[in-house]
Formats: structure tokens, C-alpha cells, sequence
């Protein structure tokens, strides 16, 4: 009677179990496969993406499904790109890279906590870590990473940039004190008379005209990158030719990132001069890349600067006069609830030298706002009711609770000025870390190359599978890295290199000893069995002292070599998993088929099978 | 074919016992030549664009900064590599800003003329710290593999008690590390090699790895002994030598292939790394199947020996 089908299918036998698995594994690979090659920011997918738009038939092929939002009626319509189109760089989860491979600097502070009570210490490095944090993001900085540790009885502040290109001005950002002043109005304030004002446009007018008159000259097609040294104002990009590059929306002023992100197309110069805060500004689009909030462009310009009233040595008053209450004599802010209505606030507490200031102050400005100021800008401008005498503020507003509470940190940082300072740098720049990226790819195929060339050689048909199995590895490993958001370092590329290396090694322990099982007379599928369970001690032993030292490694490591130690862990642990559990799926499928039987195949003389 | 390892263990040892000498005394008298990551100091990478100035030129460019001993050194086509004490930012822009303005493109000022393409200033107490937590690494990683081999091999136990396995594989251990820290001694001295964190990690990762073989032939042994421990010791253990030779130079093999390929093709940066692990696995491979076991069969005989007498 023929069997069922439908039944063979659901409760395979042993060898349908067998079938079952290797589709398993193929799946995996596909999977993990897209995931690899997909998002690669760097060289891979660019390389692919050129490579697949150039051979014909496959550059036609309609495969990647896209969901696109018309502009127009606001649906969704399913579209499927040719593969010409399609970006690849663009999709998916991108590898996360390391400082030395993306260039950028990383930075340790020393901060002196002496003058601060030991258990309000952790506090105040929250503080000083948060002002950095926001002065960081000024800079427009992706993905910023400000840590603080204790090491012994010395405070850190560890800060790591990616992409910044002038580490200077970073540094001189972070390394200064926040300040906080309280001001009361200024009954002097006052603005420039019409005679000076009609002298600053005169000149500003004067700077207008040399910019109109640099404008055609570059239209006309004149080294921008020249007349950028020559003329432009801005000592940041001067000497590069106005060069701005991998610059991402909001890092520049309003009216500039508008002009560079939306007016212009790549290669444009914008027709017409722009104006800003600082002046007039020529401005030419080079490169542009990545879609939405990873958009990045490449642009130069130059800057005419315009002229303040103080660049004239004009004075004007300003609205808000200093009272001498600084952060200096404020002891602590915090978050508090209005007791009836609920409505967060932040509660001031003065030490006793800013307690009798505070006093005077709002004795003097009853029924008048006084300015709280913050690196300069006012953060809050509460009205005094009522004279202060007991030292304490609230300051009440329209805050909910996270603004009060950023508030009150802020403070707090201006409060517990903690100073910190500069005590390691380590800068790397884009070139270096982009030849980095491309030198240790080329290693790493070169290595598994030579490596399968080996396999294949010396354990013949074995040898094929492991090779197989080892290009499974390699993508879950890289799949995994994606992942797990793993910082892929120099030396952490280094490490999965090694571990491919490693990879190996349990398949070869593990075919040495089924050789030696096939030349005792054991039958192949004897062999194979013995030969894995044999192994396993030695593999697992073996590699278990590996993953000691990685987790050593991991303790003892700066971010660089803790990305070595994972690369290297997360390989050891994926290699007996695609060694063992892969390699012998392959092996128990492929020694069941009968031209694959022949001994000279597993590297064992005697011809037949017994 | 059959080599008779154990049976010509005198040769190994004494190969062994003068590299292991030759690497103490080169460790005392010359010592390993710390980088700024121990040391504290500041290291600064500038590529030129122009034609690279002579050394001479860059170090009287900047002899008025004060950078305390102040090395220049030529790296790759285009590269130099300074060398002086720990500076702060100020200075570090300073040494930038008079490089651009002595040495320029007269021609063609469109590029720069030099581009930084790395900066590292690493202060005196961030160095002191590293070397603490670097020799309690080496320490506790020891320890943990020590541990862990007791472990693995407990149940060993006729002719041989377990432990002995687990002293003779860290004796190996510790002949490969010595080995490759006096070779890097002598590097040092004569190459101007410089021990850096990478140096200390590829160290930990030798650890992890001189063990790997040894496991592989003791297991052998300890397999072979339960299958038949009445012969004797000596020829067991050679045996299980001879048997597992292949795959311990094997999966070496592999490794040192994708190393070679990194030490000739990966960056700059990454270039010591690899040799010292390349050296560190060689190292390893030879201890494990002429140091290692050879060591057990030696202490057999001796406490045999000893038996007898009493």
C-alpha cells in the first residue's frame, strides 16, 4: 500500500527529519545573509549595489518591494524597484563602527570632586554629564557617548565623538564650567542711537557688496575651495576651501540648512547670497548621502561676516543687569510639587552668602522678573512676589515634570560647578579609519580564502562542508554583530578574522578523528556519529579556555578591546554552533548518497565501504 | 611513521630551557619598551600631501613649544609620526597651526598640505592605571585557566593524578608567554617595538590559546589510558602525541593563515598585533606537543623513581 504523502511530510523519518534540518539551516543563511549585506554603510554594499547595476539582465530584475508615500493623496502604494534603483546602503540595520574606524575622538576628563561631599559626588558627575551631553548636541553630533566611572578614588568623564571634525572647538565646548547668574532688569537698558545704527548698516552694506561681487565670479565657475581660503570669515572651514563634509540637518542655522538641505541639488551653487546671524554666506552643494534623518551632505561655503555693534565698539545696554548671584552660591536645586495644585517646580536652595543676596535682590524687585541665565541665555524669568529672606526660590512655571527636572539638573550643574579636566585624547581621523575599514576587509577575505583553499585540500569532501558550514558562520556572526549592536573596532574586525580562523579548528578535530574511526573499519555513518561525539570534549575544553580569556579581556579593556573580546566570544560561540551542529547535518546528508561513499573522499585509502 | 617525541624529550627541553633563558635575560637587561598607552605622552600621526619635509626641518619647527623630548619618525610614503610628552589642547592646536603655516603647497593651495590623521595624548595617571589593570588581567586570566584545566582533568587519575596535567599545560603556558614577552624584548631593543594595550590583549589571547592544543593531546592521553592504562606510560602518552600531531599543527595552520593575511594586508594599526600573536601561536603549538606532555611523562618517572627508593 503506497504510504500517504501528506503524512511522509508531517512525520518525516529519520532522513526526511535530516532534509528538514539542512532547509533549516538554508533558511538561516538566507536570513542572515540579507541582514549582512543589507545597510552596510561602507564598502560592501556599495561595491554590490555598483557592481549589480552594471550587469544587464540583473539590473532589470524588479525585486525590492517598497513601500512609497506619494506627496499627493498621502496613500501608500506597494512598488517594486529595479534593482538599478535601489540603494542598498540604505536598508536595514547598519553595523555599528568603532571611533578608530569612523574617525572621531574620544576623550577622558579628570573630574575634581574634592570641594564636593563624597555621597552628593555620583550627583554632580550626572551634572557635569548631562551639560556635556547638551553641549555635545549643539555640536550636531550622531550618536554622542558621555559616560562617567570611578576609578579608585578619581572621578571620570569619558566622552567619545564620532565624525567630528573640529575636535578643537568640541573640546573647548565641553571643557567649559556651566554658568548660571541671576540678573534683575536693567534700568539703563538701551539701544544704538540712528546715527550709529545708519554707521553699522553702512558697513554691514560694504560687506554685502564684496560678497555680491565674489558671487559671479564663482557662478562663473572659479575655484570655489580657492576663493573660500581667500575670502570666507569662518576660521572652522577656511583652510579646507569652505569644505564642510558629512553634515547632518540642524547642525547648521535654519536659513543656511534649508538653502544646503532643500534649495540645492548636488554640485549647485545657490544663485543668490544667503543671510544669517553671521553674515552673508556663498554656498555649493558636493555630495550628499543616505535618505530621512541619516541624510548627510557634503557642502562648502563662504562667509562674509556682517559687523556687530561691538565689533564697532558700539556700546548698547543690555536688558538684564548682573546682580553678583551666581551658580556659585546656590547649594542645591530639585524637583518639588506645588502642594496644592501638583503642578511641578523647581525649588532653589541658596548657602548663606547667596541667601542674603537672594534677599536683597528680591527686596529690591518686588512685583519685577528677575532672569535666570544659563551659559549665557535666560532659561527662566520668574516674577518676584514677595521678598526672599529665607534663602530658599521656587521657581514656578509652565513645567512638566521632565522640564523641571532638566531644569533643576541644569542648575544643579551650574550649582556644583565640578571642574574637569582634559587628561587623554585620542583623535582618529576619517582617511585613516576609512583605510582601516577597507584594509582589514581585504584581510579578512584573503584570510577565509586561504583558509577554505586548506579545508578543501586537505580534508577533500569533509573539507567542502566545513568550508560551507564556515560561510554560514560567517554570516550569523555578522548578523548577530548587527544584532546585538556590537561596536565593530579595528581590533574587533581583528578578532572575527582570528575567529574564522578558529572556526575551523573544531571541524578539523572533528574529521581527524572519523578518518581514524574509517581506517579502524568503522562504516561512514559510524564514523561520522563517533567521530563528533569523540571530538566534542576536546572542542569544548579547548574553547571554553578561549572564552575565558575573552571574558579577561572584556573586564581589562578600553571600548577597543572589549570590541575584541566580543567579536572573538560571540565567533568561539557561533563556530561550535556551525561547526558542530552544522557541519554533521551536512555530513549525515551527504554520506547517505552513494557517489559520495568513496573513502579517497574523507582522505582514508582503502576503496569501498565494508 | 612514528616520531619519537617523549623517547628524545632531553632535545625539547634543552631547545625550550635556552629560548625560555635567552628571553629572561633579554627581559632584564633591555625590558619591554612601553608606548604612551602605559607611559603617558602624545603621539600625533600627520600625512602630507607635498613632498614630506626632512625630520630635521619638522623638529626645528617646532622647537619652540617646549614638547619636552621630541622624536619624529618617518612612516609609510607620506607619513610621520611624532612623538613628545603629554600636551594639552592648546599646544596640540599649536603644533597643527605651525606645521600648516611652515610647510605649504606653493603652487597649488586647494588641498591642504598636511592633513592629522591621528592624535593621541594620553596623561601619566590614565598610563599608571592601564599597567595596574593590565598585570591583574594577565594574573587573573592565568588563574582562571589554571583553575579551569584542575577542572577539566579531574578525573584523570591512574598513573598520573589529575593536577599533574593541570601544572605541566600552565608550565607550557607560562614558557610561551615568557618566550614571546623576551622576543618582544629583543624586538624592542633592536626595532624599537613598543608594548601598547593591543600587545596586552594579543598576550590574554595567547593564554586562551597555548591551552587549546595541550587539552587536545591530554585528552588524547586520558582517552587512551582508560582504553588501555597497563602499558606503559611512556609509549601512551607518545603515542597519543604522534596520534594527534596533525590536527594540532592543523588548526594552527588555520589560524596562522588568517593571521599572515591580516599581518600583510590589515592596517597599519593592527600590523604588531598580529605579529605577536602570530609568534604566540607558533610558540604555543611547538609547547604543546614538545613541552607539555613530554613534562608529565618526566614527573611520572621522578616520583616513580622516587617510590622505588623509599
Amino acid at each position: 500500500m503506497a504510504k500517504n504523502p501528506f503524512q511522509n511530510f508531517f512525520t518525516p523519518g529519520p532522513r526526511g527529519k535530516l532534509r528538514w534540518l539542512i532547509f533549516g539551516i538554508v533558511i538561516l543563511f538566507i536570513f542572515t545573509f540579507f541582514i549582512d549585506v543589507f545597510g552596510f554603510k561602507n564598502i560592501v554594499a556599495q561595491k554590490l549595489d555598483q557592481g549589480l547595476s552594471t550587469v544587464p539582465v540583473v539590473s532589470d530584475w524588479r525585486i525590492w518591494p517598497k513601500i512609497e508615500k506619494s506627496p499627493l493623496d498621502n496613500t501608500k502604494g506597494l512598488k517594486f524597484k529595479n534593482i538599478k534603483e535601489i540603494d542598498l546602503i540604505n536598508y536595514g540595520l547598519p553595523f555599528s563602527l568603532g571611533l578608530d574606524l569612523l574617525g572621531g575622538t574620544h576623550l577622558v576628563y579628570d573630574a575634581d570632586v574634592s570641594q564636593i561631599n563624597p555621597s552628593e559626588r555620583a550627583d554632580a558627575l550626572g551634572g557635569v554629564r548631562d551639560v556635556i551631553e547638551r553641549r555635545v548636541n549643539a555640536l550636531g553630533v550622531s550618536e554622542p557617548l558621555v559616560q562617567t566611572n570611578q576609578v579608585g578614588s578619581s572621578w571620570r568623564v569619558i566622552v567619545e565623538l564620532a565624525g567630528v571634525y573640529d575636535v578643537n572647538q568640541a573640546i573647548k565646548m565641553i571643557g567649559e564650567t556651566p554658568l548660571l547668574e541671576f540678573k534683575e532688569e536693567n534700568p539703563e537698558a538701551s539701544q544704538l542711537t540712528p546715527s550709529e545704527q545708519q554707521q553699522l548698516d553702512r558697513e554691514n552694506k560694504a560687506i554685502e557688496e564684496k560678497a555680491q561681487a565674489v558671487l559671479p565670479q564663482i557662478l562663473a565657475g572659479a575655484d570655489f575651495a580657492k576663493l573660500a581660503k581667500q575670502y570666507s570669515d569662518d576660521s572652522g572651514s577656511k583652510d579646507n576651501g569652505g569644505l564642510y563634509q558629512g553634515v547632518k540637518k540642524g547642525a547648521f542655522v535654519p536659513e543656511f540648512d534649508d538653502v544646503a538641505f532643500n534649495k540645492l541639488k548636488v554640485g549647485e551653487i545657490y544663485p543668490n547670497l544667503v543671510k544669517t546671524q553671521f553674515g552673508y554666506h556663498i554656498i555649493k552643494k558636493e555630495a550628499e548621502r543616505g535618505e530621512g534623518d541619516n541624510k548627510e551632505i557634503d557642502v562648502r561655503h563662504i562667509l562674509f561676516q556682517t559687523k556687530t555693534a561691538a565689533d564697532l565698539g558700539l556700546k548698547i545696554n543690555s536688558e538684564w543687569k548682573n546682580t553678583g548671584l551666581t551658580g556659585q552660591q546656590l547649594k542645591k536645586a530639585n524637583v518639588e510639587f506645588d502642594p496644592n495644585s501638583g503642578v511641578p517646580e523647581v525649588g532653589l536652595e541658596f548657602n548663606d552668602e547667596g541667601a542674603k543676596l537672594f534677599a536683597d535682590i528680591t527686596t529690591k524687585n518686588v512685583g519685577k522678573p528677575v532672569a535666570i541665565f544659563l551659559d549665557g541665555s535666560p532659561i527662566s524669568i520668574p516674577r518676584v512676589n514677595e521678598p526672599i529672606l529665607s534663602g530658599k526660590a521656587v521657581i514656578s512655571g509652565s513645567f512638566t515634570t521632565q522640564e523641571a527636572k532638566l531644569l533643576a539638573q541644569r542648575l544643579n550643574a551650574g550649582a556644583l560647578p565640578v571642574p574637569i579636566n582634559l587628561i587623554s585624547q585620542t583623535t582618529v581621523g576619517a582617511s585613516l579609519g576609512n583605510e582601516s575599514v577597507q584594509r582589514s576587509l581585504q584581510a579578512g577575505v584573503f584570510g577565509l580564502l586561504l583558509v577554505v583553499i586548506f579545508m578543501i585540500l586537505y580534508y577533500r569532501l569533509p573539507g567542502v562542508l566545513s568550508v560551507i558550514a564556515l560561510f554560514i558562520y560567517t554570516t550569523i556572526a555578522l548578523a548577530l554583530f548587527k544584532f546585538l549592536h556590537i561596536t565593530l573596532t579595528l581590533a574587533g574586525i581583528a578578532g572575527f578574522i582570528l575567529s574564522v580562523g578558529m572556526a575551523v579548528d573544531a571541524n578539523i578535530l572533528i574529521f581527524e578523528r572519523l578518518k581514524e574511526e574509517l581506517r579502524a573499519g568503522k562504516d561512514l555513518a559510524a564514523g561520522v556519529k563517533e567521530g563528533f561525539h569523540r571530538a566534542w570534549f576536546s572542542i569544548r575544553d579547548s574553547n571554553v579556555s578561549s572564552l575565558i580569556t575573552c571574558v579577561v579581556l572584556y573586564w581589562f579593556g578600553s571600548s577597543i578591546i572589549r570590541g575584541f573580546a566580543l567579536t572573538l566570544a560571540i565567533g568561539i560561540l557561533v563556530s561550535m554552533f556551525s561547526a558542530i551542529t552544522i557541519t554533521r547535518q551536512f555530513l549525515r546528508l551527504v554520506s547517505g548518497w552513494r557517489p559520495f561513499q568513496n573513502r579517497w573522499l574523507y582522505g582514508v585509502r582503502k576503496k569501498t565501504i565494508t | 611513521m612514528k616520531l619519537k617525541i617523549i623517547q628524545n624529550r632531553k632535545y625539547n627541553y634543552t631547545l625550550s630551557l635556552i629560548m625560555v633563558m635567552a628571553a629572561i635575560i633579554s627581559l632584564l637587561i633591555w625590558g619591554l619598551k612601553p608606548s604612551i598607552d602605559f607611559t603617558g605622552g602624545s603621539l600625533m600621526e600627520i600625512k602630507f600631501n607635498i613632498e614630506r619635509p626632512a625630520i630635521d626641518q619638522i623638529q626645528s619647527g617646532l622647537s619652540d613649544l617646549n614638547l619636552g623630548e621630541l622624536r619624529v619618525q618617518p612612516a609609510g610614503a607620506r607619513n610621520i609620526i611624532l612623538r613628545f610628552k603629554t600636551v594639552d589642547e592648546e599646544t596640540h592646536q599649536r603644533i597643527l597651526s605651525q606645521l600648516k603655516s611652515k610647510f605649504k603647497d606653493v603652487k597649488n593651495d586647494s588641498i591642504p598640505a598636511l592633513v592629522e590623521e591621528r592624535f593621541e595624548s594620553i596623561g601619566p595617571i590614565i598610563g599608571q592605571e592601564l599597567a595596574k589593570k593590565a598585570w591583574m588581567a594577565i594574573v587573573l586570566a592565568s588563574l582562571a585557566i589554571i583553575l579551569y584545566i584542575a577542572f577539566a582533568f579531574r578525573k584523570v587519575s591512574k598513573p598520573v593524578e589529575s593536577w599533574k596535567y593541570g601544572v605541566a599545560a600552565v608550565i607550557a603556558l607560562i614558557h610561551d608567554i615568557l618566550i614571546v614577552v623576551g622576543l618582544f624584548a629583543i624586538l624592542g631593543h633592536f626595532a624599537g617595538f613598543e608594548v601598547d594595550s593591543l600587545f596586552i590583549t594579543a598576550l590574554l589571547t595567547i593564554l586562551g590559546f597555548s591551552v587549546h592544543d595541550t587539552i587536545v593531546v591530554f585528552d588524547r592521553t586520558r582517552e587512551n589510558l582508560a582504553k588501555h592504562y597497563s602499558a606503559d606510560f611512556e609509549a601512551v602518552v607518545n603515542d597519543s602525541i604522534n596520534q594527534t600531531i596533525a590536527r594540532s599543527i592543523n588548526t594552527s595552520l588555520t589560524i596562522l593563515l588568517v593571521l599572515s593575511a591580516l599581518y600583510f594586508l590589515g592596517g597599519k594599526t593592527i600590523v604588531n598585533f598580529a605579529l605577536v600573536l602570530i609568534v604566540g601561536i607558533i610558540v604555543g603549538t611547538y609547547s604543546s606537543i614538545f613541552v607539555a606532555s613530554p613534562l608529565v611523562v618526566t614527573w611520572h618517572n621522578l616520583s616513580k623513581n622516587f617510590k622505588n627508593r623509599k
